[in-house]
């Protein structure tokens, strides 16, 4: 199946990513850029696969921020651009964006970010929202697959109304769901790049009032361009306010009560600047609303405004949501993601009905909880290993800072619990140069900064040179797998070939920290007692060093090495014994490692096992042996 | 093409710890129920994929209306397991007493049981606990099928033709092999489309007390 | 006492800078770690009580009881221990020529002899370059042993690989060590409990080789000292003559005062009470005298016979210990003795000694005239 397949009317099963890449290629995008980040990624992952074919441009950018530029610039030449990031990935692009809503743009520029509701991929859950109306930018909020496929048309015509960047803003449960997508027509006609002679894009304070009118401009064709639904009797007491899949839950939590001839349900598509007009005819004859919109109470407060604003005018009427915990939020207190079910539970509250029976079992059992893991033969639990072992051989209680990417589990039982903080891409390294200036305080606890390849390109240089030029005391360590690992494998800029598959230039780490002067060593990670040692003797360097642990993702390494069989000798495992005590599968745990508790010995199970021979190396009895050969860190 | 559906929506839970393929099994489950005319959504809820936590996948299938991603708690009709563990957890968070399930009986511990914090109940308890609490109960190694078949990979396929060939999913196997040419080709096209039919072969081949009262995979294998 | 484990070992040896280096805790369990000669326990094992307690040269130890379990009764002599005879010695004709030896070879002689005669399959040497830190080896050919050659003189975890090697099947084996060394690897045959261990242990033969060792160098020497003086690759040798410290490279000699390496003398050395590497087979030292001899004291009775063997196929060449010299020697070891049992603070920790024995070091001391 083509994203790209010419046939209109045909209904398609589409995730809603996939819904969202089509939206672009119907809406006829020109250039699409992104820095991969869940619950977004696949979509210019689909896009750079047709992009050639096509006739458009696509690219992974180093970071957000050069991603909505280069986007703004194909706007500005009058294309119509698409530039894709996470919530997280907006804050790094907002002090472009800020200025970029002042000047405005030519061609329909259309921003889509996804937010995170109760961050199940990221380390916070942001609403997009708030950094939009921050930079004066209209915000429009899909429900369905369907939806977001149309929308993006849609907002590219907005975008292009208004001259100004317009918002879409999904969340996870759009971008990983699914469902029907009836598929429009392909656009024939491509555009060309033109720049006039007097067009001017200079950042000027007063062009805040040009945003202001522009944003009541949008406000305005909310109605003539169907940006907000409503359904439901004609004059509704009680009114639900929703947008995006909150409208769906709503609907399903009316129509499971039966309240369909009682409530009135307004869905927002469009939440920024609020449709008010439209609005109020509804919220004029209400008695109570409830708003139902994921994250912060963004929509609500705009709607406790307009009803302040109209105080005196309208009968009394009651608002419900997340601030007075109406809305409970997965992780209560009116935060974390909606459910169907806290919807249902909010409607039955505002309708005064009794609670429904619980359904649950009652039983004692609860499983044991899944805590997110790094994969069998994952190169960064070996790294994790070496690291936590050469702090404690160091002793003096070296100080860790983490980073975004796969290790990141370097935060849990998986890494050992090695990291001391985690917070946004790059900052690892920012927070590890002042800790490397405490040294002027006697601080004696070693700096150790830990981050990812793909990260390393989006935000360290500037605090790595922060770090050299101000004489910090830093080890940098690089966990180089060689790809963009967290969000499935995209290439980054040191990598042979870009997004569309054709070759790049691929720029160097090692040539990057040599330029610098950063006295650099790379170590294979699967060589555990290696790399324990490459870290014990950089610990006891230094100014700013660097150590390169590279070694391919298990995930993309050659399957071949699968193949050496990975075993263990029933005979020579120690088993709970002295010198062990369940070493593999008890401390180093990886997947892979298995416990027979009947039978008191460890086994590996080989549908999991990479062969990638770390555990082997560590087996204080040689017990796991690797059939066929040497195990293969020993190779070259 | 669509038939009358039992429930509307009809709630199908796929869950299993990530990298076991159970979001491509909803996908070939969704793009097939599109294709036979049902209104479908799908929602993945996963943190990290592959990085082994627990990865579910809702799927709704309705006549008309087009409903959340969501399945409300304890409206799941259908739970398949692609782990013992995960099939009790979805149980105990959307099933109910008339929920019917589909496990594959391979336990995958936590890191936390791993690494000897908690224990993984036995086996036999796990069982018993879903007998108790589900209309109906098949447990397979769905696994050891498509390792015989040539691939851990494709217990997703297994699974899925057990759960075609048990009726609850109102789908012929024709859609689902239609699905499956579309995505795959030559080897891996041909493993899919024998793990599906080894799939269904599991189920035909359970008398109805294997499945009612659940059999052990010892007894399952031991018919092989 | 109650049985003890890593945690105890953690907090009475390793904490407090008594680990001597030798490293055998680190080669039963992978809870202990070695890199650059730092021995560090760096994640818990769980377990409260663990044969690294109990082998660590480091934690209490009945002197007596050791020589009893080794020799077969107590001890005599409370200077030098258990010995049969007192030699110079020195590599014999028949043996190979060997370039990098510290003095007279006897070492490398007696080991390349067991090896060839198949009297050992193996032997954990420390070889390494000069400037380098040492690198522990199990050879098993004639090459491995001559390019061991020669003192390393700071703590090398060598033992980290004698678990392993005895694991390989190696049923017969030479060791050579410092005197921790020596003890823990006879603290590990003491074990009496059966575990997979101890049954390897008692499966393979051991020849116990020790040093005479009065001191150890810190790996600061390696880290900081000596690239502070030269570019360390460039080292062909060091030697330790009577208060001079020779680092020899192809540009000449560098002689330092001893005094300089004072402050890198790991502190667990400060108060050992081995210097002559008491429960070994056989021991061999400098002559201080004449470096292309060695001193060399047969102890046991497989020393004794592996002794004759190598002297008998002129791998080996011995002669009587001048009579002048036994008392700069005894006097020497006397009082390093003296003053570990004497010290400020008592004797150490690990250090059990019988009534019988403390007298008896008190008394060597005295009698040799040196207070
Ligand atoms: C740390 C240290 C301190 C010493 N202090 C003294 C002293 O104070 N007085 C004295 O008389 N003699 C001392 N010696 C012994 C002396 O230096 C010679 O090793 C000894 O005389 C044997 O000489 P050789 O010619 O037979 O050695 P060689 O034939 O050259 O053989 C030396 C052997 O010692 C082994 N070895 C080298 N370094 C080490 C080490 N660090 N740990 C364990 N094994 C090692 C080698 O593998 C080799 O097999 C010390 C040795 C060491 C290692
Ligand atoms: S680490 Fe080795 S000895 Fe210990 S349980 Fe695993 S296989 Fe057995
Ligand atoms: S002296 Fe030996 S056994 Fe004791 S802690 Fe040090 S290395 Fe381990």
């Amino acid at each position: 199946m083509q994203l790209n397949m010419d046939r209109p009317g045909v209904t398609i099963f589409l995730q809603g990513n996939a819904a969202l890449a089509r939206g672009a290629l119907e809406a006829g995008v020109d250039y699409a850029t992104s820095y991969p980040g869940s619950p977004t990624v696949e979509i210019l992952e689909l896009l750079a696969q047709v992009a050639r074919q096509c006739g458009f441009y696509a690219e992974w950018s180093v970071n957000e921020k050069v991603a909505v530029e280069g986007a703004a610039a194909a706007s500005l030449a009058g294309l119509r651009a698409l530039a894709i990031t996470k919530a997280d990935g907006l804050n790094v692009a907002l002090d472009f964006l800020t200025c970029l809503g002042l000047t405005g743009v030519r061609g329909g520029l259309v921003l889509v970010v996804g937010d995170d509701p109760s961050g199940h991929s990221s380390v916070k859950e942001e609403d997009t929202r708030f950094l939009a109306r921050v930079a004066h930018l209209p915000v429009l909020e899909p429900t369905t697959p369907q939806e977001a496929k149309e929308m993006v048309g849609v907002a590219f015509r907005l975008s292009e109304h208004l001259a100004q960047p317009v918002v879409l803003r999904t969340v996870t449960r759009i971008c990983h769901a699914g469902g029907n997508v009836t598929l429009g027509p392909l656009p024939q006609e491509r555009r060309r790049p033109s720049l006039g002679t007097e067009d001017r894009f200079i950042c000027v304070p007063r062009q805040h009032l040009q945003q202001e009118q522009k944003l009541r401009e949008a406000a305005k064709l909310a109605e003539a361009w169907n940006l907000v639904s409503y359904e439901g009797p004609a004059k509704a007491e009680t009114l639900i306010v929703a947008s995006g899949p909150g409208l769906l839950y709503a609907r399903e939590a009316v129509k499971r009560l039966q309240r369909q001839d009682q409530v009135g349900l307004v869905g927002l598509k469009m939440v920024w600047p609020l449709p008010e007009t439209v609005l109020q005819r509804y919220l004029q004859v209400a008695r109570r609303v409830l708003v139902v919109e994921e994250i912060e109470p963004f929509i609500e407060e705009q709607i406790a405004a307009l009803i302040g604003r109209n105080a005196g005018e309208w009968p009394l009427l009651r608002l419900y949501g997340r601030k007075d915990n109406t809305i409970a939020g997965s992780f209560g207190g009116g935060c974390g993601e909606l459910t169907p079910d806290l919807v249902r539970a909010a409607l039955t509250t505002i309708l005064g009905l009794s609670a429904p029976e619980e359904t649950g079992f009652r039983t004692e059992f609860r499983p044991p909880e899944r805590e997110l893991a790094f994969c069998a033969g994952c190169p960064h639990r070996a790294s994790f290993w070496a690291l936590q072992s050469a702090i404690a051989l160091d002793g003096r209680r070296a100080v860790v800072l983490g980073d975004i990417g796969c290790y990141t589990l370097g935060r849990g039982r998986s890494g050992y619990r090695v990291l001391h903080t985690v917070h946004a891409m790059g900052s690892g390294l920012g927070l590890a140069s002042g800790f490397g200036k405490l040294k002027e305080w006697n601080w004696e606890r070693p700096t150790v900064a830990v981050l990812g390849d793909s990260t390393f390109y989006h935000a360290a240089l500037p605090a790595l040179i922060n770090a050299l030029y101000n004489r910090s005391d830093l080890l940098l360590v690089i966990f180089d797998n060689e790809t963009t690992a967290m969000t499935g494998h995209q290439p980054h800029p040191g990598r042979e070939v870009d997004a569309r598959g054709e070759p790049a230039k691929p720029v160097s780490l090692e040539q990057i920290l040599h330029g610098l002067g950063v006295p650099l060593k790379i170590q294979d990670p699967y060589d555990v007692r290696s790399s324990m040692r490459a870290i014990y003797r950089a610990l006891k360097e230094e100014d700013v060093r660097a150590l390169i642990l590279r070694g391919p993702c298990a995930l993309l390494r050659d399957r071949k090495l699968a193949q050496l069989r990975t075993y263990v000798d029933q005979m020579r495992c120690l088993g709970e014994g002295c010198g062990c005590n369940v070493f593999c599968s008890r401390v180093w745990a990886c997947p892979a490692n298995r416990w027979d508790g009947l039978r008191g010995k460890a086994y590996i199970d080989e549908t999991l096992c990479t062969g990638c021979g770390a555990c082997a190396q560590l087996c204080p009895a040689g017990a796991i042996r690797t059939e066929g050969g040497e195990a293969p860190w020993r190779e070259g | 093409m669509a038939r009358r559906l039992e429930a509307e929506p009809l709630n199908i839970l796929l869950t299993g710890v990530g990298g076991q393929g159970n979001v491509l099994a909803a996908r070939v489950i969704a793009m097939a129920s599109v294709a036979s005319g049902y209104q479908v959504a799908v929602g993945e809820t996963f943190g990290a994929s592959q990085r082994g936590g627990t990865v579910a996948s809702h799927v709704r299938l309705a006549l008309k209306d087009r409903y959340g991603p969501l399945i409300p708690r304890g409206e799941a009709h259908v739970i398949v397991g692609f782990e013992p563990l995960e099939a009790c957890r979805a149980l105990l968070a959307y099933g109910n007493i008339n929920t019917y399930v589909l496990a594959n009986w391979r336990p995958l511990p936590p890191v936390s049981v791993l690494q000897g914090e908690e224990e993984y109940p036995a086996l036999a308890d796990l069982e018993r606990f879903l007998l108790e609490h589900t209309g109906g109960l098949l447990v397979l190694d769905a696994t050891a099928r498509a390792q015989e078949l040539g691939s851990a990979a494709a217990t997703n396929m297994v699974l899925t033709g057990a759960l075609v060939a048990s009726g609850l999913l109102p789908l012929d196997p024709q859609a689902l092999d239609q699905v499956l040419k579309e995505l795959f080709t030559d080897a891996v096209l041909e493993l899919n489309r024998k793990a599906l039919a080894a799939g269904m072969a599991v189920w035909e081949q359970s008398t109805p007390q294997q499945i009612w009262l659940g059999c052990s995979p010892n007894k399952d294998s031991a018919t092989r | 006492m109650p049985p003890k484990g890593p945690l105890h070992l953690q907090k009475e040896v390793l904490q407090v800078e008594q680990c001597t280096g030798c490293g055998l805790c680190a080669g039963l369990c992978p809870y202990f770690n070695v890199v650059d000669e730092r021995v560090a326990l760096t994640s818990t094992c769980g377990l409260s009580e663990g044969l690294c307690y109990e082998v660590c040269p480091r934690t209490p130890t009945d002197w007596e009881l050791i020589d009893r379990t080794v020799f077969g009764a107590p001890r005599q002599d409370h200077v030098l221990g258990h010995w049969q005879g007192l030699y110079y010695a020195r590599a014999g004709e028949a043996a190979p020529a060997i370039e990098g030896k510290q003095y007279g070879g006897t070492v490398t002689a007696l080991v390349a002899f067991a090896l060839t005669q198949g009297l050992a399959h193996g032997a954990l040497l420390t070889s390494g370059l000069p400037g380098d830190f040492p690198v522990p080896v199990l050879a098993r050919t004639m090459d491995e042993v001559l390019a061991a050659a020669g003192s390393k003189y700071s703590a090398t975890p060598t033992l980290q690989a004698l678990v392993g090697a005895m694991r390989d099947g190696l049923g017969s084996m030479v060791v050579v060590g410092r005197p921790c060394q020596v003890l823990a690897v006879r603290k590990l045959q003491s074990v009496k409990r059966r575990t997979p261990v101890t049954n390897l242990t008692a499966g393979t033969k051991l020849f116990l080789l020790g040093l005479f060792c009065f001191w150890a160098l810190s790996s600061a020497f390696y880290e900081r000292f000596l690239p502070s003086k030269l570019n360390p690759l460039e080292v062909t040798r060091l030697d330790l003559p009577p208060y001079e410290l020779v680092v020899s490279t192809p540009k000449g000699e560098l002689r330092l005062p001893v005094d300089e390496l004072r402050p890198l003398i790991r502190p667990a050395c400060e108060v050992c009470f081995d210097p002559t590497a008491e429960f070994a087979d056989l021991t061999v030292g400098s002559t201080e005298d004449d470096p292309r001899w060695n001193t060399l004291l047969a102890r046991s009775a497989l020393g004794s016979e592996l002794l004759e063997a190598a002297t008998a196929a002129g791998w080996l060449e011995v002669r009587p210990y001048p009579a002048d010299r036994v008392h700069l020697l005894r006097e020497a070891v006397a009082r390093k003795k003296r003053r570990v049992v004497t010290g400020p603070a008592g004797p150490p920790p690990y250090l059990f000694l019988q009534e019988a024995y403390h007298r008896g070091v008190v008394a060597a001391e005295e009698e040799s005239g040196c207070s």
